[in-house]
Formats: C-alpha cells, sequence, structure tokens
C-alpha cells in the first residue's frame, strides 16, 4: 500500500490548534460554509488512542493538495461534492449499486458513496473534472462520447467514464466483452449500454492512437 | 420500523496502523466497536441507521492485513487484501483458480476492488427482512419474518434451518471450504486457527452471528494448504442479474482423479443455508467413482435430500440437483459472467 | 426544395461537452448562500392516522431551523383551465405531507436543518404515535368479497359521466367531481380464479365495446383463454427527484429535474398556492425522467414550502430509497383474454378484462390503455373491454413510457404468440396480418355520435417486413428449439405502439442583427435531444447553419414559449411543428422586409444560405441586415405585435425579447386529421439453460415506424433506450412486497434488479423505416414509448419459443420461474399474488 504516513499528517513540530489558526488565516483550508456537516464529538478521550483520527486532512485531487476539514463519517462523494466544489461525481444511490460517484483512488475505480474520506489521505484521487488537459482538451475516453454520444441523460455519464478510464489502465485493448464486464459495476437507466459501450470503445481506440 | 433509513450517523474512527493497535482498539471497545474492512456491508448497515456503533475501527491503514504470499507450500492470504488483487495474483490463479474465479464474481468491479477477501466471508445476510431492521431472532428477537405463511422467501435457506432462514451469501467462502483453508484469527490474547469449515456458524450455534469471531477478534489471514493446488476446480454462481448480485445458489468443487475415477473431492454449496455447506455425504458417494452423468446423477439426487422448501424457494431444490451434476460432471459451460 | 442539411443528419448536441467534462449542472449540484437541508420522517405503516406528534425535542436541537407538517400546507383549491371550466380539487388526491399516510414511506413530515446529520438525528427525536388502519397492497385481495379498502371510503375511484354539453355550445360542463367508492367480486365470480385464471369482475367501472362479439367468436377456428400479468416497476431514474427552493423577492426559485420546464410552472404554483408568475424553474440537466416528472410533484412542493418556512434556502436530497416511495412506478396490469381467431390467424373478436393496480391517489390511465392499445396494434374485428384500477396501500403510480401500453402487449403478446403456435401459423405473418395501416381505427366509440378514433398513419407491417428481413427471421426461426447440450435457443418477434405527438404549442425565436438565430425552447433537457433536435428544423427552413444557431433552455426567467412537455412520445411531433411554424412565420418576414426594401412581391424572394434573396438571382440582403430591419420596422417584425393565437405565456416571453431582432413567433395551427400513432416491431433470440433456468439475449432489433427521421442517432438512443426499458420488464424488474405487514421488501437496485450492461442483448440494432406521416409539416412522429413493449415481449416471446407455452404466466420471467416449471411441465410460480 502506498500510505505509509497512517495515523496524521499534520507536522509534528506544529500544535495541532495552531496549525489549525495558521491554516484557516492564510486560507489554505477549503471554505466549507454552509455545508459543513456537525462533527461527532462522541468521545474526548481519544486523543491518545492509537489511529485516532484528526479531521483536518490533506487530499490530492486531480493533483493538487487541498485541506480540507472533514467528519469521521464523511464519505467521498459528500467530500467531493460539498467541500470541494466537485459536483461531477454524482450520488445515484448512495449505497454502491450504481456508479455514477465512480471516482478512481490511485487509478482504481471506486464507488465514491461507500469510501471514508479519511481512507484516503494522502492518495491520489482523480473525478471526472480532472480528466481533460488544463487547455481544454478533452480526455481520449470523454471524446470517444462525443465522437459517438452514447448516453441520453448523461446522470451516469462520469462514472462510466471513470470507471472505463480505470479499465483501461489495467487493460488498454479490450474486446467489447472484457470492456462490458469492465465496467459492468455501473448502472444506465436511459440507454440500451450498446451505445455506451460503443463510445468507451471509441474512447479506449483514442487512447491507443494518442499513445 | 424505523422512520428513516438515511444519513450516516456520526461515530468516532480510528485507523490503527497495525495489528497490534487494531487489536489493542478492540480489546478497548469490546463490543460497542464496529470492525471495518472494505466497508461496503458495514456502510449499509450504518447509513441505513439499524447498527449504530459508537466505535468505527477501520482497517484500511493496517498494512499488515494485506498481501499474498507462499507459505508451507501453499498460500497466506492478508484479510484485507481487495477481491481484485486475489482474482488477478497469478500464485492464486495458477494453483487455486477456484478461489480467483469465486472472488471474480463478487458484485462488481468497484466493490471487488475495495471489498476484502475477510470481508467478503464474514460479512452478514443478505435476509430482507432483518436488513430492513426488523427485531427477528438474529437482531435478538424471537420470530422470523422471513419464515412466516405470506413471507416473501424466494432467496432464502433450503437446508440447516433452525428458526432463522437466512442465508450466507458469499462466493468466496465455499470456495475456501472447498479448499480446506484455515482462517487465522487475531485478538489480545493471542492468535487461534480455525478451519474455514468451522469458521461459518448456522443458527443453530449462535443465531445473531455467521462466523465464530467474537467481539475482540480480527480475522488476519487466510492459508491455503497445498493440498488441493493444481486440481480440478469447478464453481459456478447463480444469480439473477449477471453482475452485482448476490447467489440464489453457488457452487464450488476441487476433485483429483486417478485415471477416470475420482480419487478425491470435496463439493461445497453457499446460499442454501446460513453457511457454506460442505456436501460430505455427496463426497464420500463419489469416490471411486468414474466422472460421469451416472455418478453426477446421483450426485444431485443425494445433494438434495432433507432439503425444505419455503413458500418461494422450491426453484433452490431442483437448481442445487443441477448445479452438484454439474460439479461432478465438471466441463465448460458456467454461465455466470 | 434542396435536400435537407440539418434535419436527418447527425451533429453533436451542443450540452454534450458539459457532460463529459462534469460541468453540467443536476438539481444537486447548485448551491445557495445560507442553504440548509432538508430530510423527510417516512411513515412506517402502510396505512395509519397520526394520533400524537410531538417535535419539540427535534425542534430544540441546535441546527434545527424549521419542521414542516400537514398543517402548514396550503388547503387544495378548486382551479379554472383555459376553457373557463372550474377543475375541483381532489380531496383525496396525493398530498405532499400528511397526517394519514396511505403507503409505507409516505412522507409525513420534513425537518430542515443546518446539515443533513442534524436533520436526520432529528427526525429520530420526533415523538409520534399511529393509529394502524385496514390496508391492503395486491388489488384482487382488495377485490375479493370482505376484502381490505386501501382507503377509508374505498378502492377505486368513481368517476360520474360528465354532463351532457349544453344545447347549441356554450359554456362547456364543468369535469364531474371524482370520488371513492367500493367495488368486490360476487361470491359466485372467485369461483373462477382456480387454474390461475383471473376471474372476472361483471361490474367493473371502465368498460366500452364496439362491434359485434358474439359473432366474432363464433366466426374464430380458434378461441385462446389467457390470463397474464405485467410488474409493477419503478422508473427509477438514475437522478433522484432532489430539489433546492428558495424565495427572492416574493419570487419562488426551483431548481430540480423535470421534462417540462415550462409547464412545471403551473403544477408549483397550483401546489403551493401562488400566482404562476411567481414561480421560476430552473432545470437545465435532468437525471432520466420516462414519465416520472412530467411536472414535477411533492418533492419539489416539500422544500419550497420548507424554505419559505425557515427564510433559507433548502436542499432537499432524496435517498434512493424515498425514490422507491415517491418516484412513480408503473402499474402493474394483470388481465384475462378471450381471443378469437381464424384459422389464418386473424383476429375476431377479444374480450378483454384487465385489473390495475392503482396506488393510492389518483386514478390512472393504464388501465384503460391496456384496451385502447390492444384494440390499436391488432385490429380485432370486435372488442369488449372491461377494466378497474384498484386502490392499494403502495406508493404512488404515475404514467412510465408507454403507460397502459407496454402492460397491454406483456399480457396481449404472450397470447398471440400462443395462437400462432396452435395454428401453425409464422409469428411475424399472424403479427402481420392483424397490424394496422393506413387510418386505421382504435380504442372505444366515443363523443355524442360515438364515433372511433384513427391514426394519421401506420407502417407497422413494412417494419415488420424490413425487420424480419435484417433479423433473418426465417433463418433462425429453424433452429428454436433445439436443444445443444442443456441450452436451448428461441426466437420472437413483438409489435408495440403508443401515442406519438400532440399539436397547438408555439415556436420563438428571434433572428439578431448579429445574424444569429437565437432560438428559446421550453422543452425539458433529459437526454433525448429534443431540447435541440426540434429546433433544426427552424434552421433548416431559413437556411442558417447550425453554428450560427443559439438555444436558450432551462430556466423560466429566460422568456421560454408555451410548450408540450416531454411525456408521451409527444415532442419530436409537437415541438418540430411549432418549429415549423415559428420558421414559416419568420420566412414571411424576411420575405415582406426584402419586398419591402427591393422591390417585387414578397413570393418573389427565397430564404436559403443565410440570404433572403431573389428567385433565380437578383438583389437580396443578409439575415443579419433584414434583422436591423426588422428592429427598424417594428410592429410584427420585431415582436412589438404578436399573433394572437399564441399562448399566454409565450406572450409574455415574446414580449419581453421585444425589439432585438426579427421574431419568428407563431403557434401550430397545421392541420391534424386523426391521432398520431408510432410502431415499433422488435425481434430477440435468447439461450436458455434448462439445467438452471437462467437466459442470455443474444440479439435484439427494434424497427421503428416514426415518420421522417430527425437525428438519427439520438432516434437510435430512444429506440434502444426505451427497448432496454422494455426487457427489463421482461427479464427482471420487479417490486417486493410482504402481503402481511405492507411494506416493501425490495427496497435496492440489487432487489429491483433494473438490468445491468451484462444483463442486456449481446448484440443490439435498430432501423426506421422512414416513411413520413401524413398529417404533419415535418413529416416526424415521436418515439419515446412503443420501444418498450416490443423489447419487453420480443424477449418473452422468444422465451416461449424456446420452451413451449406452459413456462410464465407472469413477467418478469426469472430463472426459479422457468426451473420449476420444466420440472413441474407446468407454470407453477403463483400466477396472481401481486409484487412477489
Amino acid at each position: 500500500m502506498e500510505d505509509k504516513d497512517v495515523t496524521e499528517d499534520i507536522p509534528k513540530n506544529v500544535s495541532r490548534r495552531n496549525f489549525i489558526k495558521g491554516v484557516v488565516a492564510s486560507g489554505a483550508v477549503v471554505s466549507t460554509t454552509g455545508y459543513l456537516w456537525r462533527s461527532s464529538a462522541l468521545h474526548g478521550q481519544q486523543a491518545s488512542a492509537p489511529g485516532s483520527v484528526e479531521r483536518l486532512i490533506t487530499l490530492n485531487v486531480n493533483g493538487q493538495d487541498r485541506r480540507v476539514d472533514v467528519l469521521k463519517q464523511e464519505t467521498l462523494a459528500t467530500t467531493l461534492r460539498y467541500k470541494l466544489g466537485l459536483t461531477g461525481t454524482k450520488l445515484g444511490c448512495d449505497r454502491a449499486e450504481c456508479g455514477a460517484c465512480t471516482v478512481l483512488v490511485d487509478d482504481v475505480p471506486r464507488y465514491a458513496c461507500s469510501v471514508l474520506t479519511h481512507t484516503v489521505r494522502g492518495r491520489k484521487i482523480a473525478t471526472i473534472e480532472g480528466l481533460a488537459a488544463a487547455d481544454g482538451t478533452l480526455h481520449p475516453v470523454q471524446q470517444g462520447v462525443i465522437d459517438e454520444q452514447g448516453f441520453q441523460c448523461a446522470f451516469c455519464m462520469s462514472g462510466f467514464i471513470m470507471a472505463t478510464v480505470g479499465y483501461l489502465k489495467t487493460n488498454p485493448n479490450p474486446t467489447r466483452t472484457e470492456l462490458a464486464h469492465g465496467i459492468s459495476g455501473n448502472l444506465c437507466r436511459c440507454q440500451d449500454y450498446d451505445k455506451i459501450l460503443t463510445a468507451m470503445m471509441c474512447g479506449a481506440e483514442n487512447m491507443r492512437k494518442k499513445a | 420500523m424505523a422512520v428513516i433509513h438515511d444519513v450516516m450517523p456520526a461515530f468516532e474512527l480510528f485507523q490503527p496502523g497495525s495489528i497490534s493497535d487494531a487489536v489493542a482498539l478492540l480489546n478497548r471497545y469490546g463490543a460497542s466497536a464496529w470492525v471495518m474492512a472494505g466497508g461496503l456491508d458495514s456502510f449499509d448497515w450504518l447509513k441505513d441507521r439499524i447498527k449504530r456503533p459508537s466505535v468505527v475501527v477501520d482497517l484500511s491503514q493496517v498494512q499488515g492485513l494485506r498481501g499474498i504470499k507462499a507459505a508451507n507450500g501453499g498460500l497466506e492470504i492478508g484479510a484485507g487484501t481487495t477481491l481484485t488483487e486475489l482474482a488477478r495474483d497469478p500464485q492464486v490463479r495458477d494453483n487455486f483458480g477456484l478461489l480467483a474465479e469465486a472472488a471474480e464474481l463478487v458484485a462488481s468491479p468497484q466493490i471487488r476492488n475495495q471489498g476484502t477477501i475477510g470481508g467478503n466471508v464474514s460479512q452478514d445476510t443478505r435476509c430482507w427482512y432483518y436488513r430492513a431492521g426488523w427485531s427477528c431472532y438474529r437482531a435478538g428477537g424471537n420470530i422470523c419474518y422471513a419464515d412466516s405463511p405470506t413471507a416473501i422467501n424466494r432467496e432464502h435457506a433450503i437446508l440447516d434451518a433452525d428458526r432463522c432462514v437466512a442465508v450466507n451469501p458469499s462466493d468466496t467462502a465455499p470456495a475456501l471450504v472447498a479448499l480446506d483453508a484455515q482462517m487465522v484469527i487475531q485478538s489480545a490474547s493471542g492468535e487461534r486457527i480455525v478451519n474455514a469449515e468451522d469458521y461459518f456458524i448456522g443458527p443453530g450455534v449462535d443465531i445473531t452471528r455467521m462466523t465464530v469471531l467474537a467481539p475482540g477478534e480480527l480475522l488476519k489471514a487466510i492459508r491455503i494448504p497445498p493440498t488441493w493446488a493444481g486440481a480440478q476446480f469447478y464453481f459456478e454462481k447463480v444469480r439473477d442479474r449477471n453482475v452485482w448480485d448476490f447467489p440464489l445458489l453457488n457452487v464450488a468443487a476441487a476433485a483429483k482423479y486417478s485415471g477416470e475415477n475420482i480419487a478425491g473431492i470435496r463439493v461445497v454449496i453457499n446460499a442454501a443455508a446460513a453457511r457454506p455447506l460442505r456436501l460430505h455425504a455427496v463426497e464420500a458417494a463419489v469416490i471411486g467413482k468414474p466422472r460421469n452423468e451416472e455418478t453426477a446423477t446421483l450426485a444431485g439426487q443425494l445433494a438434495i435430500q432433507g432439503a425444505q422448501a419455503l413458500r418461494y424457494n422450491g426453484y433452490k431444490i431442483p437448481l442445487m440437483r443441477n448445479l452438484v451434476k454439474r460439479a461432478i460432471r465438471g466441463g465448460s459451460g458456467t454461465w455466470t459472467s | 426544395m434542396a435536400a435537407p442539411k440539418l434535419v436527418g443528419q447527425n451533429y453533436t448536441v451542443p450540452d454534450l461537452v458539459a457532460k463529459v467534462t462534469g460541468k453540467s449542472k443536476y438539481a444537486e449540484d447548485f448551491r445557495a448562500e445560507g442553504m440548509i437541508f432538508a430530510k423527510l420522517l417516512l411513515s412506517p405503516l402502510p396505512h395509519a392516522r397520526v394520533t400524537r406528534l410531538d417535535t419539540t425535542a427535534a425542534m430544540a436541537m441546535p441546527g434545527v431551523k424549521a419542521i414542516l407538517t400537514f398543517d402548514d400546507l396550503p388547503k387544495p383549491a378548486d382551479s379554472i383551465n383555459d376553457n373557463g371550466q372550474v377543475i375541483f380539487a381532489n380531496i383525496d388526491g396525493e398530498v405532499p405531507l400528511t397526517n394519514e399516510p396511505v403507503y409505507q414511506g409516505q412522507p409525513i413530515l420534513a425537518v430542515a436543518a443546518v446539515d443533513e446529520v442534524t436533520a436526520a438525528d432529528a427526525i429520530e427525536k420526533i415523538q409520534i404515535d399511529f393509529e394502524p388502519l385496514p390496508f391492503v397492497v395486491d388489488p384482487l385481495v382488495s377485490l375479493r368479497p370482505g376484502g381490505p379498502n386501501a382507503r377509508t371510503k374505498g378502492n377505486y375511484w368513481f368517476i360520474p359521466p360528465p354532463a351532457p354539453a349544453p344545447p347549441g355550445g356554450g359554456q362547456a360542463q364543468n369535469p364531474p367531481r371524482p370520488d371513492i367508492k367500493e367495488l368486490k367480486y360476487a361470491d359466485g365470480e372467485l369461483a373462477e380464479a382456480k387454474d390461475g385464471q383471473l376471474p372476472i369482475l361483471s361490474t367493473a367501472p371502465e368498460t366500452w365495446a364496439y362491434g359485434d362479439l358474439e359473432a366474432g367468436f363464433k366466426e374464430a377456428a380458434l378461441v385462446l383463454d389467457e390470463t397474464y400479468v405485467s410488474p409493477d416497476t419503478s422508473h427509477q431514474t438514475l437522478e433522484t427527484r432532489t430539489c433546492m427552493a428558495y424565495w427572492q423577492n416574493g419570487k419562488l426559485h426551483i431548481y430540480t429535474g423535470t421534462q417540462s420546464t415550462v409547464q412545471t410552472v403551473g403544477g408549483v404554483a397550483r401546489w403551493v398556492g401562488i400566482p404562476p408568475e411567481n414561480v421560476v424553474v430552473v432545470s437545465e440537466y435532468t437525471g432520466g425522467g420516462f414519465g416520472s416528472k412530467i411536472t414535477g410533484g411533492i418533492s419539489l412542493i416539500i422544500p419550497a414550502l420548507l424554505a419559505k418556512k425557515a427564510n433559507a434556502p433548502v436542499m432537499m436530497r432524496i435517498s434512493r430509497e424515498e425514490e422507491h416511495y415517491i418516484g412513480r412506478a408503473r402499474p402493474g396490469v394483470r388481465s384475462r383474454m378471450k381471443v378469437g381467431f381464424t384459422k389464418e390467424g386473424r383476429i375476431t373478436a377479444l374480450d378483454m378484462f384487465s385489473v390495475s393496480d392503482n396506488g393510492p391517489f389518483e386514478r390512472q390511465g393504464d388501465c384503460n390503455n391496456t384496451g385502447v392499445i390492444a384494440s390499436l396494434a391488432y385490429q380485432p374485428k370486435a372488442m369488449r373491454f372491461r377494466g378497474i384500477s384498484v386502490l392499494t396501500n403502495t406508493p404512488p403510480r404515475g404514467p412510465q413510457s408507454q403507460p397502459g401500453g407496454t402492460q397491454s402487449h406483456i399480457v396481449m403478446e404472450p397470447v398471440i404468440a400462443k395462437a400462432a403456435r396452435k395454428l401453425g401459423i409464422d409469428q411475424v405473418a399472424i403479427r402481420r396480418l392483424n397490424s394496422p395501416e393506413g387510418k386505421a381505427l382504435f380504442g372505444p366509440p366515443a363523443g355524442p355520435k360515438a364515433v372511433r378514433q384513427y391514426v394519421t398513419s401506420a407502417f407497422i407491417k413494412q417494419a415488420l417486413d424490413k425487420g424480419a428481413q435484417m433479423f433473418r427471421w426465417d433463418e433462425r426461426k429453424l433452429e428454436s428449439g433445439k436443444r445443444k447440450g442443456s441450452k436451448v435457443r428461441g426466437v420472437g418477434v413483438a409489435v408495440s405502439t403508443y401515442s406519438a405527438g400532440s399539436v397547438g404549442f408555439d415556436g420563438l425565436f428571434v433572428i439578431k442583427p448579429d445574424g444569429m438565430l437565437y432560438v428559446q425552447s421550453g422543452i425539458g433537457n433529459h437526454g433525448t435531444g429534443s431540447v435541440s433536435d426540434c429546433h433544426r428544423v427552424s434552421a433548416e427552413l431559413l437556411g442558417v447553419p447550425w453554428d450560427k444557431v443559439v438555444v436558450t433552455s432551462g430556466d423560466t426567467s429566460k422568456n421560454l414559449p408555451w410548450t408540450c412537455p416531454s411525456g408521451g412520445s409527444q415532442t419530436i411531433h409537437a415541438m418540430t411543428r411549432a418549429a415549423h411554424a415559428a420558421g414559416m412565420d419568420a420566412k414571411k418576414k424576411l420575405q415582406e422586409i426584402a419586398a419591402k426594401d427591393l422591390g417585387g412581391r414578397p413570393e418573389d424572394y427565397d430564404v436559403a444560405g443565410e440570404r433572403v434573396a431573389r428567385k433565380g438571382g437578383g438583389p437580396g440582403m443578409t439575415l443579419a441586415k433584414a434583422a436591423q430591419r426588422a428592429v427598424e420596422l417594428g410592429g410584427a417584425y420585431d415582436g412589438h405585435e404578436l399573433p394572437k393565437d399564441i399562448n399566454r405565456f409565450t406572450r409574455t416571453s415574446a414580449t419581453a425579447l421585444v425589439g432585438q431582432g426579427l421574431m419568428g413567433v407563431a403557434k401550430d395551427n397545421y392541420p391534424h386529421d386523426g391521432q398520431s400513432r408510432s410502431f415499433v416491431a422488435g425481434f430477440a433470440e435468447v439461450e436458455i439453460d434448462v439445467e438452471t433456468g437462467k437466459y442470455h439475449i443474444l440479439d435484439y432489433l427494434a424497427v421503428a415506424d416514426v415518420g421522417t427521421v430527425i437525428h438519427p442517432r439520438n432516434l437510435g438512443g430512444q429506440i434502444l433506450g426505451r427497448s432496454m426499458l422494455g426487457i427489463g420488464h421482461a427479464i427482471g424488474q420487479k417490486w417486493v412486497y410482504d402481503q402481511h405487514y405492507g411494506v416493501a421488501l425490495a427496497r435496492r437496485f440489487h432487489h429491483n434488479k433494473p438490468p445491468t450492461i451484462l444483463d442486456a442483448p449481446q448484440h443490439m440494432d435498430w432501423a426506421a423505416v422512414e416513411l413520413p406521416d401524413p398529417e404533419t409539416p415535418t413529416g416526424a412522429r415521436g418515439i419515446g414509448e412503443p420501444p418498450v413493449g416490443a423489447g419487453a415481449c420480443a424477449v418473452l416471446n422468444a422465451i416461449s419459443d424456446a420452451l413451449g407455452d406452459e413456462i410464465f404466466r407472469r413477467a418478469p420471467v426469472t430463472l426459479d420461474m422457468i426451473l420449476t416449471a420444466l420440472e413441474a411441465g407446468r407454470p407453477t410460480t403463483e400466477p396472481l399474488t401481486a409484487h412477489i
């Protein structure tokens, strides 16, 4: 596993309170005004226990380090959508069943609705917003969707695109059947899946052309 | 019944970095601690507000729970190894393909990327009465809602029911029983080793639990002995949807042959009872017999002896008969992926 | 006329880049300053009365801002429609919150708090006691003598016959006020229930007939008497019906997903009790509808009223489980059909009885539609329909793609398939023989002269022919029923039809002096593409290239015209007509301006290539110039004078756009003789494993009679997308209820079984017959509905083709049903019990 810093990522030579004050003052903490979920405050004694967890953590999202105040029970989808403003990650079921919230954690597709944000500290998180290049050039899989127009309402689309991007990292040249299995953790209610698969196969081909 | 089934309530979270820290936390908080591995079973309970632990011990940061290594001629698999890692591991695929195949058929890619082997075998039952928070036997009450004249019990047990008719939903569990795996359990007082076949328990033993794991205990690793390495395997999962569905039944078999005859075999069925059932009678009957349609038919008939249907799960009896028959007959034709 | 450059061509729809980059904003993606969150307290019981409600402890929690209960709701008020008729408020209809819940999961109250955890925790602190009331979740249980009623007053809607029109015209009579009454089987009628046949309720309230039924049965060489059952299925749009609402300067702003940006305004205004001009609906993207989000519902009203009470913007996220309760569903129907066939397979008589599960509220049209659609699709020479839509304590139903039509085909198609097998007739041939053509009659005799309606056109026979050829039907059917190991294959064909277009809506756009065409679109954006597709008709007429067209939509404060809801396959028909009308209005204005400035008569000028110019070469001007001249000329040209017949909604919008350029604005007044209906022929091949009952769909083809194709790629999306919705009905989608407790057991996707990518046919294809409908200027009809029934039934028919008729009596057909039927030699799954 990649994350060696398993307990706390606040520098040890800075007292916690001063550190929080510092980052709030400098504006480095993501604003949570209005959308802040209440803290648990169930136990006051845990600070000394092994494995105790601080709320203020660093997340690496789309290549950027973001300081964010995260509740213990908060899911990654909530953090992304309500704390970091990344609403391209959709909540379709919140129960790890539909895939609309699929993001990549260290290149691996995960249901963000069912990942505790605290478990992905220091991991590389990629969302739909991070796929296109800075100049707006679309990712080859995004371009595949433009080319083939495989979706209707598109509420499932970010999840399908992220699942495909993740799957292609393990198998860049899949057959239709293989890719169908690779993205089978995602539900669509509007379309027939056949066109989605065609769009994603086109994306895979775009990637190979680019590579 | 609850008036809201949404929004995960607050809890205190611990993320130990080592097995010893994890066990210390479990020891400290006892029954009030909830052990979270991949979390996919856990979130369902927590978000539904039915299970209300004050403390969650998240194992995701425990490096010592991850990975697959060769041990004693077989394998030792860390309980925190994901199902995807398991399904792709060359050692598993080459020698214990049965387990790789079972892992590959669990739920969906994203769940396999996160769900662990330890979680998959230790997960709770999916009985929809129990999971909705009804106060049934398994939840500490004194009724089984799934075993009433009007209950909808298409997914429930045909064998070994005892008050509760829920079934074990794991795909990897029967594969581990077939491979004669051993479960390594750690607690503050030390380590104990339990055969996979004994790890899973029915309602007659403890109606509120699916496994022998007690509060304070952690499933640390799973050891697979070399006994069945490279044997002939058969795994089939029958489910309604071809992805993201629990088994209506699944079957796992490992067999060795002496010429045309079956020299040794283990056959396990799951989702027929509250624990994976090793079919000892079938095994005994087919050993020494040729692997053919006649033996397969005999095995199928034997398998379902004593099976009892509820109102809506009668199909499981011929289905179990046919799956066992196919497991003995072997050959390709798995339909589940 | 030149070959069309836009109509019939593929193009990239304008909102696609926003969608692939995650920038498209659905309801839950909007934020407002000071936004708080709402959660619902849901009834745990299927029918009960709240006897005590104490919110003190919840209200006292830090962070709790407001609690909305039934007592805070405006009382239902009568309304007056555009014809001056009084529409009586339905006092037994659906309410946003209630003290007498009539289904488990019905919202009782809502809590707004600073965050969701606080709101949810507060709900658990509310003290609430219920007095349980009698309930029923199965319509047939309610129809039994002495059976429970879902509502205190009874178990079905009694709709009095409309008062006769006053002699010599005059003020139209008010529609009758519906009432709930009780109806049960007579004791003798139930005796028939044996063998899984649906007992006939001779007093069924919905009844009509045409032709000589008795003579039809006498003429028949084969008479079948069959019962089939279709499932209750939730719409399960991937986006739940989340809504954010706030009040600003006396106006209510609603952020939601809807199938009708424009017509949601009126619905919200009525529920909330404010004038429509004080409602702004923002719906830029809608995450699926299928009929469940046509004009909004209680999920909009609760946050609207809560935002007012809390004096803060309220976001009400709807959970997937809540979506099961309030998200609408298709009523399941069980039908008994006695059908007479000649030896050639022609249907001589159809006696159909349908029992529909209505849910607890307003009467759904599905039940009656099972008869109407059967009369159209299969053209029985004589027919009697009887039906009842029974109230149950299950979640509210609503129209779902092809409402009543899908159910009609699911119950009828297996009967046709069985008849063909008994008579030794090819499955395609028997459907071709019974299919409508030309201005075919359908439905009940209606109106004072008791005449039957007819369609504008029907080319289903051509669709069957084309499909049979593409699918290689004659070749493939030879493999039917042959076993290979434990596998057996079968092929199925089915026909399907539904309404495909309305009329009378408005088009509105402005050509500005920059030469661009600015289209105002009131069409809801749920991804079918009609929000841009329809307007290509205007651009085509005016010779404007697509990259010079800007479509404004998704926000009713942005001056949108009166538009049909995108439900019932209306849009491509209704709104291409409106776009055509507005286009012709602009063309006429351009010709007049050219004639004024350049001499000659208006008809001497052509509009093409972004110019209005003399026919055959000669002087002309650019559209940019003409737009500038329109502003200078004023009057009708720039919208200062508006057509008298446009809707007042359009009038308000057009007035706000006055003086910006040349305005195209018109109501669709084109003639329209008949009712627009589209048709689909579906073809499927399945492979079944007889040892497990498991089957896979190897191939699916849908051929549509949809008139002129406007946008092939989007048409293909609609045809196969809705086919997949139908296939879900065949292979697994369902509800599960415990009858003893009256509560939902299936609350998750893996319980309700919407199909996954691995359940979809391994290969899919579509085609259109491309014969224009003669009764609409663009030739195009809608297509959202008919693919559903075709998809469901082609698969069902393929299963019986492989295994014979004695396998299923109900859909979906799951592996347990197949396996037990094969074991027993007959269908053994309980034939009539609801929601198993």
